[in-house]
Order: C-alpha cells, then sequence, then structure tokens
C-alpha cells in the first residue's frame, strides 16, 4: 500500500468514528436515546479503510421488529433432532413475515441479488448440542440457490477450521458450497485469514497483542452476511447472541477481552460489529432457538444445561433480538434456581475455577455483561428499549 | 586457543559434540562442520576436515548456563495476560556481551531454537545438544550462515541501569519478554527519554518485585504509539532491532514451538521495503507492506523458529 492510501485509510478511519457518534476516548456519557453507557471502559482505537454503505445491514430496514417463529414440533427433545419439515415451514413464515412479501423467494430477494457474494455465520461453538442448526443453514443456502446465486458465491464461515470440521456443514448443504475458516484451530499461530488493515487496536490487560483483526473473508470477499446464532448463555457476556456471534466470530485474538473474573466485553461486543465493513454486510439475522444453552456456554459438550425455546427468530437488528435473548436466557436460569446473568456479587465469583462452574450454576467464573447489548445499542446498532422493540409471533 | 578460533567461537554459536569420530556420517549429513569438542578428540575430527575447537566439560562447566529456551504454561504467574511464560536468554546476553554462555540441552528439539537465539544476539555460546536434533541443528546453523552480513548497532528506546542485582536481571527478562527494547547501561543516560534504575525513587526496589507490573509500567511510560517495533499476531515472539537509521536488521525469535503464519511487525523508520529470510523456508517477500507516518508494517506469510528482517 502505497502512503496516500493509508492516508486515506487513517481519514476514513476517523470519519467512521465520527459517523458512529462515538467518542471512544470518552469516560462515561449517555446516548441520544438516553442509555447509561458506564464509565470505566477501555480506550478503543478502530482502523478501517471501508466507509458505511449508505443503509447499513445493521439494524437495517426492521430496526426494533422481531419476528419469533415457535413451533413445539421443530425438534424431537428426545433425540435433540430437528424436524427438518417444520424448520422450513417456520424459516418461510418468518421471512415473509418479517419482509411482508407475499411469497418466500420474494422475502429473500429483499436482501439478496444474484451478483451478492454470501456468507452465513454459523456458531460452532456449542457443538455436539447446540450449534447453527444444519436444516436452518442448508434452508439458509436453498434460498440463495434459489435466488440465483452460484454456489461458489456462497460461504458458510467460522473462524476456526477444527471447529468447521467437527460440524461438518458441507455435508447438510449443495455441493460446491465453501465451509471455510480464518484459523486451522484457537492457537494464536494463525493470522494468516485475517486482514491486517482492518482491525480494533486496545490494550485491555497489558498484553502485548493489541490487534483484533477482521477475518479477511470479511473485509476483501462477501458482499452480504447472515448470521445464524443460538440462544446460549455465555461466562463473559450473560448470553450470546447476534452481537456476540458476528462480532467474536469474524475477529481474530477476542478471548483476550475476557481473564481473570474481568470482561471487556460490554464495550468490545458492539464497538467490532459495528466496525466497516462487517456492520454495512450484515443484513440478516436468524436466532436459532431450536435449540438453547442456559449455562456453562457458549460450550455443550453435555446435554446438561440444554434446553428447547423451539423457537426461530427473524430481524434485520441485531440489539433487538439478544435484547430478548437476555430475558430467554435469565428465565431459564430463574426456571432451575440459578443467579441471575446479571449478578455482579462476589461471592458467585470463582475466577477461572471452569469445573466449579460446569458443575454449579451458581458460579460464575467472570463478572457477567450482558450490558453489551445496551451498549452496542448506543452505538447504533440496533433498538434496545422493550417497550420500543415489536416482536411478532407467529406459530407452525 | 588461538585469536582466530576465539573470533569464531564469538561469530556464531558452537555445537558441542562428545560422540566419536563413527557419528560423523550423522553430522555431515545434516551440515555441520563446526563443533566444539573435547580436547583429546581435537585432531580425529580435524583430520576428518571439521573445524573444530577444544572445550572440555570443565570449560563447559564455566560457562554462564542458560535454560533451554521455549514457553512453558505459567501463564498467571508473572504475568496478567494468557500469554505463556517465555524461557529466553536474550537479555542475557545483552547484560553481559562479552559473556560465554552455555546450554545443556538434555531432552531433544530445542536446539535449533537455542541456536537461534545465540545466534540472534551474537553471543559467544557453546551448545550440547540431543543427538536427535543434529539434523535441526545443522539446519539453523546452514540458515544463519546463509544470512547476508549486515552489522548494526542495536535499537534502544530506553535504557536500564544495572545495579547486577537477581531483580534487574529479572526485570531485564520481562521487558526483553514484551519487546521492550532498552540498552543496558552503567548509570543513567541522557540519550534517553526514559532511564530506569532500579532503587531510585521513580523505579522503587518493590514495583521491580512484580517484573510483569514493572514492565507494563515502562511500557505506559514509553506508550505504543513511540514504540520502535511491535510485534502483532502472537505472544511468543521476542524481537531484537538493529539499525543505523537508514537500514535495520530485525530477528525475529518463535519461541512457541509451532510456525507463526501472518505475523504482523511495525517499525518505526524510514523504511520503505525489505527482504525476509525465514529458517527452513529462505528468503521471503514481505507482505501486506504499508510505509506511512514515520513507520513500516509488514507481515510474513510463515515463521518458523527464527526469521531475520532486513528493512531499507
Amino acid at each position: 500500500m502505497h502512503r496516500r492510501a493509508f492516508v486515506r485509510l487513517l481519514a476514513a478511519t476517523a470519519a467512521s468514528v465520527k459517523a458512529a457518534g462515538l467518542n471512544l476516548a470518552a469516560k462515561g456519557r449517555i446516548s441520544p436515546d438516553g442509555l447509561q453507557i458506564r464509565s470505566d471502559l477501555p480506550t478503543l482505537k478502530i482502523v478501517s479503510r471501508y466507509s458505511p454503505a449508505a443503509a447499513p445491514g445493521m439494524p437495517g430496514p426492521f430496526p426494533g421488529r422481531v419476528v419469533a417463529v415457535k413451533s413445539d414440533r421443530c425438534v424431537d427433545t428426545t433425540t435433540n433432532t430437528a424436524n427438518d419439515q417444520v424448520v422450513r415451514e417456520m424459516m418461510a413464515q418468518g421471512m415473509r413475515a418479517l419482509t411482508g412479501a407475499t411469497t418466500t423467494a420474494d422475502a429473500w430477494r429483499r436482501f439478496f441479488t444474484p451478483a451478492d457474494v454470501v456468507g452465513i455465520k454459523v456458531n460452532c461453538g456449542g457443538y455436539p448440542n447446540c450449534i447453527s442448526a444444519y436444516e436452518i443453514v442448508g434452508e439458509t443456502v436453498r434460498q440463495l440457490l434459489a435466488l440465483g446465486i452460484p454456489v461458489s458465491q456462497i460461504y458458510v464461515y467460522e473462524r476456526y477450521q477444527n471447529q468447521m470440521d467437527e460440524c461438518n456443514y458441507a455435508a447438510h448443504v449443495a455441493e460446491g458450497v465453501q465451509t471455510v475458516a480464518a484459523e486451522r484451530a484457537n492457537r494464536n499461530t494463525d493470522n494468516s485469514g485475517y486482514d491486517p488493515e482492518t482491525y480494533l487496536e486496545a490494550n485491555l490487560f497489558g498484553e502485548e497483542d493489541t490487534r483484533s483483526n477482521m477475518m479477511r473473508l470479511v473485509s476483501t470477499r462477501l458482499t452480504k452476511i447472515i448470521n445464524i446464532p443460538n440462544m446460549k448463555d455465555h461466562g463473559a457476556t450473560g448470553a450470546t447472541g447476534c452481537l456476540k456471534n458476528i462480532a467474536y466470530g469474524s475477529f481474530s485474538n477476542v478471548a483476550r477481552t475476557h481473564q481473570r473474573g474481568k470482561s471487556h466485553t460490554y464495550s468490545v461486543v458492539g464497538t467490532l460489529a459495528a466496525m466497516e465493513p462487517l456492520r454495512s454486510r450484515t443484513v440478516l439475522q436468524i436466532m436459532d432457538g431450536i435449540r438453547g444453552v442456559w449455562h456453562g456456554g457458549p460450550f455443550a459438550r453435555t446435554t446438561k444445561y440444554l434446553f428447547y425455546p423451539k423457537q426461530i427468530m427473524f430481524g434485520t437488528d441485531p440489539v433487538a433480538i439478544d435484547r430478548l435473548l437476555l430475558d430467554i436466557i435469565d428465565n431459564e436460569r430463574k426456571a432451575h434456581g440459578a443467579i441471575s446473568i446479571w449478578d455482579r456479587s462476589p461471592s458467585s465469583l470463582r475466577i477461572d475455577d471452569g469445573r466449579a462452574r460446569d458443575a454449579d450454576p451458581n458460579v460464575n467464573i467472570i463478572i457477567r455483561e450482558p450490558g453489551h447489548v445496551e451498549y452496542a445499542a448506543s452505538l447504533g446498532l440496533g433498538v434496545y428499549d422493550l417497550a420500543k422493540i415489536k416482536v411478532q409471533e407467529l406459530t407452525v | 586457543m588461538t585469536a582466530a578460533v576465539l573470533a569464531l567461537i564469538a561469530a556464531a554459536p558452537c555445537i558441542y559434540w562428545t560422540q566419536g569420530i563413527e557419528s560423523r556420517p550423522a553430522l555431515e549429513s545434516a551440515g555441520i562442520k563446526r563443533l566444539c569438542v573435547p580436547p583429546d578428540q581435537m585432531e580425529v575430527w580435524r583430520k576428518a576436515g571439521f573445524t573444530v575447537t577444544a572445550v572440555s566439560d570443565a570449560d563447559l562447566a564455566q560457562r554462564e548456563a542458560l535454560p533451554a529456551p521455549g514457553i512453558t504454561s505459567r501463564a498467571g504467574v508473572a504475568s496478567p495476560t494468557r500469554a505463556p511464560w517465555i524461557i529466553a536468554s536474550g537479555w542475557r546476553f545483552m547484560r553481559e556481551p562479552a559473556g560465554k554462555f552455555g546450554y545443556v540441552l538434555a531432552a531433544p528439539g530445542k536446539a535449533a531454537l537455542a541456536l537461534a537465539e545465540a545466534s540472534a544476539y551474537g553471543a559467544d555460546a557453546v551448545v550440547k545438544i540431543d543427538a536427535g536434533d543434529v539434523p535441526s541443528a545443522g539446519a539453523m546453523l546452514a540458515f544463519v550462515d546463509s544470512l547476508p552480513p549486515l552489522d548494526l548497532p542495536p535499537v534502544a528506546d530506553f535504557g536500564v541501569v544495572d545495579d547486577g542485582s537477581p531483580i534487574a536481571g529479572e526485570a531485564m527478562n520481562l521487558l526483553a519478554r514484551r519487546n521492550l527494547l532498552f540498552e543496558v547501561e552503567k548509570a543513567v543516560s541522557p540519550r534517553f527519554r526514559v532511564n530506569v534504575a532500579i532503587g531510585t525513587p521513580a523505579y522503587p526496589r518493590e514495583e521491580a518485585a512484580d517484573p510483569s507490573a514493572f514492565a507494563q509500567k515502562i511500557r505506559a511510560q514509553l506508550t505504543d504509539e513511540q514504540r520502535s517495533l511491535r510485534v502483532y499476531g502472537s505472544e511468543v515472539v521476542i524481537a531484537r532491532l538493529t539499525s543505523d537509521g537508514r537500514r535495520a536488521r530485525l530477528h525475529l525469535i518463535n519461541y512457541g514451538g509451532r510456525d507463526i503464519e501472518g505475523l504482523r511487525v511495525r517499525v518505526r523508520g524510514p523504511y520503505h521495503g525489505g527482504d525476509a529470510y525465514v529458517a527452513g523456508t529462505g528468503k521471503v517477500a514481505l507482505q501486506d507492506q504499508v510505509a506511512a507516518d514515520g513507520a513500516i508494517e509488514f507481515s510474513l506469510p510463515k515463521i518458523s523458529a527464527y526469521a531475520v528482517v532486513d528493512l531499507r
């Protein structure tokens, strides 16, 4: 890159920060819509040469709007097997309801054209019991192909190839769909899949590697992204849904944000999700709530904390969906007598004691930050106020 | 010992070899032609065509013993981050540039890294290796020998006054590990904005007792923006930077035991390009270069245990 281009990069960075209404150096503020933002936040520096689209994908054309399609028949809870036909019908009804289209094809056409290169961001972290459902991913691919998008322009992606290999989405989608990852495994030795010029820089715990880089696939290849998270508890963020899946699933070196009992996810999750071009290109959120994890997340190596919300949510606003998710996870925890995801008491904290956390849902290993959803709202990523979120419920 | 032999030892680390001449094929197969051997074996190895230096077990024992380089999972013991603990001796070489050092590597798998570490700092080091490491050691020595000659002064962003104490040594260890480039001084130097003299009011001994926090304090004083060198994409690479202001040579030692792809480096200075030499690979082009605002950034496609980058 020549000097002139690099200067533009810096200029674009300043512009994008300004456009987002951020003063990242500020310590504490009240957002324009009255959200109270905490005062103990680290300084985050955004470097990106990408400008936002005229209408960024998040919050997209439907801010504050969520379609929740429920079905008791979508999963056999005795075998943990989803019902493909029911899921397809849930998908069709959900997409039509979200867009107001009369046909399912028209609903998908609202977001995609045959020229698009589409990435499907799945979540493999809950393998084997709670990952982005094959049935949802498969139906998504079928609809994209039906629009005329070439199979070579459809990518299913995650950060780690070993997780993708475990989940093996290739066996559940059309041949030719590319299932890819940025790194072979979570070993911090493989940076080549990340864009060295698009990153968030922050010194959070004194780490020497202070950058989290966006996946090259996202910054240089994809034109649109579909986000398919799961409804899961998360030890550092309280819950992991749309925001966490798209943010921490598209950047390197993010585990550094939460350790030794403290989590910087409160501001980092939303800041990453708001970075261009990720924000502009993520145009559709399909929250897989067929299965869920109410404790021990994001992992689900056992079925101990598995539950069945039996629903799929559709929207373009990741904040609105995640706001609903916080209550879904918290209510399930309450039903089991577990502490709230909002619990910050020192008595619940057993720092880094994963075994204790896995054994006892009243143990936190990090003080969780479910407030990351509200913080993301303050960045303009969506609507946080439950009173302003319109949920349309359908039953299949 | 002749002056020529002394110069040879000072120029490159030497493999200490106690096996008999029957082991010659393995060494020749690995391309090793230079050895340190017990005095009573000198003649036979010399006649076999090797360049040899006499080093007895007693000689080796008199040298400062160095630990086998690498990483251990001591995260949390002396670091607030998840980074593994790095066992590295670069700070020892900086502390005693004229020192004589010895590695006795009881287990295989560390010889190449030890040779890389000693080479990067130009240390006078004798390395007793496991026989299983002969191929990798030979390859590393061949790589070092293949590097274009370039002798430049080390770059430092601050000074550390060495009072010879263990606590000063441990501070230097942590500073080097974090790629905070310092020069070891006998007294405070006016050349540096930051001079670390442990035991003074600015750097109390009690603070230095927590070397990790101490290194963070100095890092904050320097500011990351003003540091001559930053390494991204790994917490297990230690660098040594030399420069004359127009050219620079950067040594990158990877202690992690696994190849690293896409390591990103930022070097302050008027550099606009360069070449990289990677052990096991050879000469490679720098990737994704950005030269602006008084610094150059680039990525390396892959580094093994050792890479050298020449910037111009």
